[in-house]
């Protein structure tokens, strides 16, 4: 055993720890509800988003069961308009976009940082509160049927009846909620850094948390006034978007996808920081060009704000604005290329466990690279005009929202789920499970690249006989992906119970969160922590199976310079 | 402080680990009571406090740059509109608020200073100020709109400046005005002018109905004045003194007047009456004597009781706004066709576009030109559109500036407690920041908005 005294001051043995956990420090419903802990609010955003993702998932799988057949399978066609809304409506706004920042993120980046907590912890709190609010309001259009889509689009949005102004309030605070949690991160990075931690010392999914909360607050605001516009205009009949009134319809769509653009990348990039941990870690290796991946995070957010455009190639946009769209759009390759080719060369000659993370990291770098490979194709102003609308555009996204994004946040919720639970899960039924949401996604979405491309339109009820194998074969996979997902929830939370105790680092992760104790306590370090190098595996070694100590020091110079926290 | 070795985040000492409860405490043992326990000290918090509201602030740019955006792009495809619908903005009004603003954002400046020297009373007084001049600002922000929904000057489908403050259409069907306005237009299909309050033409007759030469020959008007008495004590004969302290009066008779003048009626309003009347004497006629004091005459306009629903002349009869029916007939001749008219006028039957003058002028009309000519006449297609900007713009400003006031007032509240050292002012520091945005976007609007010649 390395348990001696000599390590104990590197702030890794797994002894008692003098200070009870988060988790325990205090009882009782009421602090948890009026908790200004970031890791409480982390982990009840975390339960909200794992609910609105089954309640997401059960309209998905409705969906495609209904797609089981051509006309009616189970419901009738404004059923099943208002099921695709929902499961767009919920899976974006309440799931993929709040995922990794707003739930993991808050778990987890202050002790990344080797900070007590957010920089705001009562803003922390009330972002909390405003998601819940936007939560319950985009929740309780669902009996209304809301079928719109959920990008909304006028004039049909001001026409509807349906709930559109209860789904849009909810959005509108949804987008603030937003808005304060990336606030809040900025400013705990600039400011809550430790002496002698860097801009380029910072773990990537630091980095990426940063690019990700520069869109959050630059690009949710957009949102929120063109939601506010478009609820004005349903009860006041401002006209804006109205074309009867003079107003353009249009604008609504450059304004929607001004923010949505950015979403996209809101989405994904927190996810690619992940990826570079898990990485990383499971490799135990040095992040290639380190650098360059955390410049490409924020070229990457810098850019979302250049192609919003290249989702109306056919809205009736000018030829030039289509030019300059299609080739801002290609620009986006070269960040998220040099992104895959530093992962691939991290694990080149690594030291590859694949444990569960990991295996969610492998099938990011397969999924990511089909889903933004096949952006491109959507880029070609030519090609766009032959698959918009399909579901090809369907399957492109999802590869990218579902197949990147939460795929790395079931990695992530894996690899970071014994460090705030205390608690490791079943890693056999994990592995399984991995496999099942690998192979069951890439059933449900390679058919639709076919069929989009033989020109099935996303959106429709009813669709010709030729499609139907395509049709059944994603529904099947849906149900395989749905399973594993549901899975993976159950056997997590059994955890609580039946999971062993988890150690400090089970991993052999070299980041700040695994100095901590598990689960961290309130203020998450019981003494300062000590700064390593980053991405420096050579002297963390496994004293038991999925338990890791640091042998020997190896810190680094302390630079003054870029100390955060100081004037 | 900045020499100290930083030891960020430790905790500091063990004596918190419980005592965090539901409200986890951030309170703090050194330096002011309001430092929060994650932060080292007073600068931190500063300083993270600072950064936090420059980010709201850029948040802030990009929440109002959506409604500049859609400005600019409408002013780009229909200057017209702009150019015809801003002078139903009071520039007065807006020059005030301007003032008003500038001035706050003084005090709210300030009020930094105050804080930063500990000058609390001072404090108390420039935070005061800030909020007077918030509310001076939304007071005549409060007229302006007002006003505006008096006149039906709204946004979207509620632009409809022929309705008159009372809630009624300034142009009616019936022909019956009420109030003391009418109009006569040219109705080109017909090629005959029908006189009254116009409804709905097919035709567009509002360049025809500009320059059609009628005369009225005919109107009829109907009234009910009423006659009172004030009755008299039986027993002295003073007169009955109400709750009031005024006489009380009763009505004893209700008269109906009709009356029809069968005469050409003088162009532009005479101040003398029309001969023949103003004799009479007593009762009914004496009432009808004071309702003739103004005799009828009409005047061509083409300005802002000119609306959608039709153009012509303007009729003003007098002075009687009681007065219930008015019906008028008038003639007119179609309009003389210039001499020096160009092709566009050759071919009736082709539309007219609008803003081509029917007298060519003898150069090349400036796009501003151009606007001033169109501004002449009535208002161009969706002129709604500048109010649904002019109402979300200044809207939205003006929740901030409420949003401002309760800021402000909770700061009041504060500084009253003495809360704010030269330790401790990061409140006021961020909230005078917010509202130098705030004022900011104003010194946008303004000019935006209400100067655009």
């Amino acid at each position: 055993m390395a348990n001696t005294n000599a390590i104990k001051d590197y702030g890794y043995p797994d002894g008692p720890t003098t200070e009870p956990d988060f988790l325990h420090v205090t009882k009782g419903i009421k602090s948890w509800m009026l908790t200004l802990d970031h890791k409480r609010i982390g982990m009840m955003y975390l339960f909200g988003i794992l609910g609105s993702l089954i309640v997401g998932g059960a309209f998905a799988l409705l969906v495609r069961t209904e797609l089981w057949a051509p006309g009616k399978t189970i419901v009738d066609q404004d059923t099943y308009n208002a099921f695709f809304t929902l499961h767009g409506a919920v899976m974006v706004f309440l799931v993929i976009i709040p995922g990794i920042p707003a739930a993991l993120g808050n778990i987890m980046m202050p002790i990344q940082l080797g900070a007590p907590d957010v920089a705001f912890p009562r803003l922390n709190l009330a972002s909390f509160y405003l998601w819940c609010t936007g939560a319950i309001l985009l929740i309780i259009s669902i009996p209304g049927g809301l079928d719109t889509g959920w990008t909304l689009y006028t004039p049909y949005s001001l026409e509807t009846r349906t709930p559109v102004l209860i789904a849009v309030s909810g959005v509108f605070l949804l987008g603030f909620s937003s808005i304060f949690t990336g606030l809040n991160f900025l400013v705990t990075i600039h400011k809550f850094r430790p002496q002698g931690m860097g801009w380029f010392q910072l773990p990537l999914n630091v980095w990426a948390i940063y690019a990700t909360a520069i869109m959050q607050v630059l690009a949710t605001p957009v949102l929120g006034i063109t939601v506010l516009l478009l609820a004005v205009e349903r009860f006041a009949h401002i006209g804006i978007f109205d074309p009867t009134l003079g107003g353009d319809p249009v604008l609504f769509q450059h304004f929607f996808w001004f923010y949505s653009h950015p979403a996209v990348y809101i989405m994904i990039i927190p996810a690619m920081g992940v990826i570079s941990e898990l990485i990383s870690t499971f490799s135990r290796k040095p992040v290639f060009g380190y650098r360059f991946v955390a410049y490409s995070s924020v070229s990457l957010a810098l850019l979302s704000f250049l192609v919003w455009g290249h989702h109306m190639f056919v809205s009736g946009q000018s030829r030039l604005a289509n030019m300059v769209f299609s080739a801002l759009t290609f620009t986006v390759g070269i960040p998220s290329a040099i992104k895959v080719f530093n992962w691939v060369a991290t694990l080149y000659k690594g030291d590859i466990r694949l444990k569960t993370p990991m295996l969610y990291a492998l099938s990011f770098l397969l999924l990511f690279t089909i889903g933004g490979l096949t952006g491109l194709f959507l880029g070609i102003l030519a090609v766009d005009v032959h698959l918009h609308d399909t579901y090809f555009v369907v399957a492109h996204f999802h590869y990218v929202m579902m197949g990147s994004t939460l795929v790395a946040f079931l990695g992530a919720l894996h690899y970071w789920w014994p460090k705030f639970t205390g608690r490791m899960y079943a890693e056999s039924l994990g592995k399984v499970c991995s496999l099942g949401v690998f192979f069951g996604f890439n059933m449900t979405f390679l058919p639709q690249f076919v069929m989009g491309a033989r020109g099935m339109p996303r959106r429709y009820w009813d669709y010709d006989p030729q499609y139907q194998i395509y049709h059944q074969l994603s529904t099947i996979g849906a149900f395989v992906l749905g399973i594993s997902i549901f899975v993976t929830v159950i056997y997590l939370f059994a955890s609580f119970w039946t999971g062993k105790k988890a150690p400090r680092n089970p991993w052999g992760a070299s980041t700040l969160e695994w100095q901590a104790p598990t689960p961290p306590p309130l203020y998450n370090f019981e003494k300062p922590p000590v700064l390593h190098e980053l991405y420096h595996y050579d002297d963390l070694v496994e004293v038991e199976e999925d338990r890791w100590e640091r042998e020997a020091p190896t810190e680094v110079e302390a630079d003054a310079g870029h100390g955060g926290g100081k004037p | 402080m900045t020499e100290k070795p930083h030891e960020p985040h430790a905790p500091h000492g063990g004596d918190h680990g419980d005592g965090h409860g539901a409200g986890d405490a951030h309170g703090h043992a050194h330096g002011s009571p309001f430092i929060q326990h994650h932060y080292d000290d007073a600068q931190h918090q500063f300083d993270s406090g600072k950064l936090g509201i420059w980010l709201f602030l850029a948040q802030e740019v990009l929440f109002f740059s959506a409604l500049f955006v859609a400005y600019i792009l409408y002013r780009y495809h229909h200057p017209e509109i702009y150019s015809y619908a801003h002078k139903y903005l009071d520039v007065k009004y807006g020059a005030i608020n301007t003032a008003v603003l500038i001035f706050s954002s003084l005090t709210a400046a300030w009020a930094v200073r105050c804080a930063q020297l500990n000058q609390r009373r001072g404090l108390i007084l420039c935070i005061a100020l800030t909020i007077g001049c918030a509310c001076a600002f939304l007071g005549i922000k409060y007229i302006e709109y007002s006003h505006k929904v008096h006149e039906h000057i709204l946004f979207g489908r509620y632009f409809d400046p022929c309705v008159s403050s009372g809630g009624r259409e300034l142009l009616t069907r019936n022909n019956n005005c009420a109030g003391t306005k009418s109009t006569v237009v040219w109705d080109a299909g017909a090629g005959t002018a029908t006189a009254g309050c116009f409804a709905d033409i097919d035709q567009d007759p509002r360049r025809e109905g500009v320059q059609a030469d009628c005369t009225v020959k005919e109107y009829t008007l109907t009234e009910t004045p009423r006659r009172v008495r004030a009755p008299r004590n039986g027993a002295d004969g003073k007169p009955v003194i109400g709750k009031d302290g005024q006489p009380v009066t009763e009505e004893v008779e209700k008269i109906e007047v009709t009356e029809t003048f069968k005469r050409d009626l003088p162009e532009r309003c005479a101040e003398e009456p029309l001969p023949g009347h103003g004799e009479a004497e007593g009762g009914a006629e004496a009432a009808h004597h004071a309702a003739a004091e103004k005799f009828p005459c009409w005047r061509p306009a083409y300005q802002p009781a000119v609306c959608k629903k039709g153009v012509g002349i303007l009729v003003e009869y007098g002075d009687h706004e009681e007065r219930e029916h008015l019906r008028i007939k008038a003639e007119c001749k179609p309009p003389p066709k210039p001499a020096d008219a160009g092709d566009l006028l050759a071919d009736r039957s082709q539309p007219l576009e609008l803003g081509v003058p029917l007298i060519q002028p003898r150069h090349q009309l400036t796009v501003h030109e151009q606007h001033e000519l169109e501004a002449m006449g009535p208002p161009p297609e969706h002129t709604n559109m500048f109010f649904t900007i002019y109402f979300a713009m200044t809207g939205l400003h003006g929740i901030h500036v409420l949003f401002g006031v309760g800021v402000f007032t909770w700061l009041l509240i504060r500084s009253i407690k003495g809360h704010f050292t030269p330790d401790y002012f990061g409140p006021i520091d961020y909230a005078a920041l917010y509202w130098h945005i705030v004022d900011l976007i104003w010194i946008f609007l303004f000019p935006l908005l209400y100067l655009i010649h």
